[in-house]
């Protein structure tokens, strides 16, 4: 298994003049989080580039999903979760007690492991978000549940009905519902928290092929525990474990030839 | 099928399986007994005087011909009433405990004092609304029952709102939330919507739970002979007419109190099984 990454890795690397033209849509600087008194992460520095897939990869509890939770404050939901340092979405602190959480999360949406379709229509589903910043006449937000439904490749089999609930569909479809609901509302960056873990190959194949196209309009982070998967989809890997950040790179860099030995004991399965 | 015989532990523990399962059946059976005697001597004795009038007349002096209408609709009247009042504070008060102050510390209070009311007899509830109105106002009144009755049902909508909210998974309201949905209509569009089900299930036995309620009305709506729509007066209902008639020396009396609770008992069993009907229905939209 390990062996078949490497060859899995597509395209060579950009030039050094290639990166240097990226746009920093996401930065996180020096940044800790505490789940009351244990600290889950330390001193993380990484970026999210515009348009760009960064894969965040690393054994179970290396923090990955904290930190993904962290970029849309989801953690504030509970007590005692707190995160100190910086996130800089377009330059602005969103960790800043004045940040609007709600127009923060509309900006940058996200998609669970375990699909969470709402317990409405198909159609509500993806209207119900839409609605909330925006108000349509009723053609217009018709087009953009289709739009959405066919950003996220489910249109085909949804179309003839749209009025059925949303728990009616496969944990394939619902999970692609969600996408769909979560590009409805037009965000900028959108956060993916293993959402294959819980699909079939098959529905696997079909989200991966639609990170491809959604990097066309907007950032995407996605935590994996699927090398193959982050090797395949993303431009950027980021290896984390037990808190830290163990390296960051280009994801044919982090395949290759990654700097850190811990990096590469991982990805040829010695550990984790 | 097989030629394997059974090694003495084995035998015993089949033994012992017999005899706990026969145990449990016996028990079940012994529980089942006394419901379906009761209800069988409440069909026997009550079915006999149901009439036409039991629905049209009010109830009697000793010796003439009546009915129950004035307790039905004093019953019902009650009840709608107690619902009104007491399903929205219970619904808000079990919001907040299972939404906004999910981990603070005042929720803990409230449930705890929730659980006693909960289970604090009814003619402690009677006696304590019998104080703060019926001897304010210098008069028994269908406004102090109903009232004592919806002391009653918040504790039970309070319970079940909070129970059934709390079963609607986190990951559907950080869902939510991630798509920027402020929580107000988190809980209205997606918590109440996932929890429908239980919250009407525990309305309605609420419902059940205070049809049958005769003490805290004793002090409070007190009884009445003849049909009435005043609130302010006191208001004839089926428990507190079948408690006095029930007492009564009179064998008409005692015959229309039985009749009134078959009329109850049926009510009440219908609600129930309304409830378990809903509550075991899988969420749906």
């Amino acid at each position: 298994m390990s062996l078949a990454i490497h060859t899995e890795v597509k395209e060579p690397a950009e030039t050094p003049e290639e990166t240097a033209k990226l746009a920093e849509k996401v930065s996180v600087r020096r940044l800790n989080f505490y789940y009351g008194a244990y600290r889950a992460l330390s001193d993380i520095n990484v970026n999210l580039y515009q348009n760009k897939v960064t894969a965040f990869i690393g054994p179970s509890g290396c923090g990955k999903s904290t930190l993904l939770r962290i970029l849309n404050r989801i953690y504030d939901l509970y007590p005692n979760q707190r995160a100190d340092g910086e996130v800089l979405l377009d330059g602005a602190n969103v960790l800043s007690p004045k940040q609007d959480l709600n127009l923060l999360r509309a900006k940058v949406g996200m998609v669970f492991q375990k699909p969470t379709p709402f317990p409405m229509t198909i159609y509500e589903n993806i209207a119900f978000g839409v609605r909330l910043y925006e108000q349509l006449p009723k053609a217009d937000l018709d087009a953009r549940v289709e739009d959405s439904l066919k950003r996220a490749a489910l249109w085909e089999e949804v179309k003839d009905k749209l009025e059925a609930s949303g728990l009616s569909l496969s944990g394939g479809q619902q999970q692609r519902l969600c996408i769909a609901r979560t590009v409805a509302i037009r965000p900028e960056v959108i956060l993916l928290d293993e959402p294959c873990s819980a699909l079939d190959p098959i529905s696997t194949a079909k989200i991966e092929e639609l990170i491809d196209v959604l990097k066309r309009d907007y950032t995407i982070a996605i935590v994996t525990h699927n090398m193959q998967q982050a090797a395949r989809t993303s431009d950027f890997t980021a290896f984390m474990y037990l808190g830290e950040l163990v390296e960051f790179d280009e994801t044919t860099r982090i395949f290759t030839n990654p700097r850190q030995q811990r990096t590469q004991d991982y990805i040829t399965g010695r550990f984790g | 099928m097989s030629s394997v015989s059974a090694t003495p532990r084995y035998r015993r523990r089949r033994w012992r399986n017999r005899l706990a399962t026969t145990l449990a059946i016996a028990a079940a059976g012994l529980g089942l007994t006394w419901l379906v005697l009761i209800l069988l001597v409440l069909v026997v004795k009550g079915v006999g005087g149901l009439s036409l009038e039991v629905f049209t007349e009010m109830t009697p002096p000793p010796g003439s011909a009546g009915g129950l209408l004035n307790a039905i609709v004093g019953s019902l009247l009650l009840t709608i009433l107690a619902v009104l009042f007491g399903t929205p504070l219970g619904i808000l008060a079990g919001t907040y405990m299972a939404e906004y102050g999910r981990y603070s510390k005042l929720t803990l209070v409230v449930r705890f004092i929730n659980d006693i009311l909960l289970s604090a007899p009814s003619i402690v509830v009677g006696l304590f609304v019998y104080e703060i109105m019926v001897a304010q106002m210098g008069h028994f009144s269908a406004w102090a029952g109903a009232v004592a009755l919806a002391i009653l049902v918040i504790p039970v909508v309070v319970r079940t709102t909070e129970d059934m909210l709390l079963l609607v998974p986190t990951t559907l309201r950080e869902a939510s939330a991630a798509l920027g949905v402020p929580q107000w209509l988190v809980i209205r569009h997606v918590a109440y919507r996932a929890a429908r089900a239980g919250m009407i299930t525990g309305v309605l036995l609420a419902v059940a739970r205070i049809t049958g309620e005769t003490a805290p009305l004793l002090f409070t709506a007190l009884n009445n002979q003849f049909f009435s729509w005043n609130l302010n007066a006191p208001m004839a209902s089926l428990p507190v007419v079948i408690f006095q008639f029930a007492l009564s020396p009179y064998e008409d009396w005692q015959q229309l109190a039985w009749t009134g609770a078959l009329l109850i008992t049926v009510a009440v069993l219908g609600l129930s099984i309304l409830a378990r009907a809903l509550s075991s229905k899988k969420v749906q939209i």
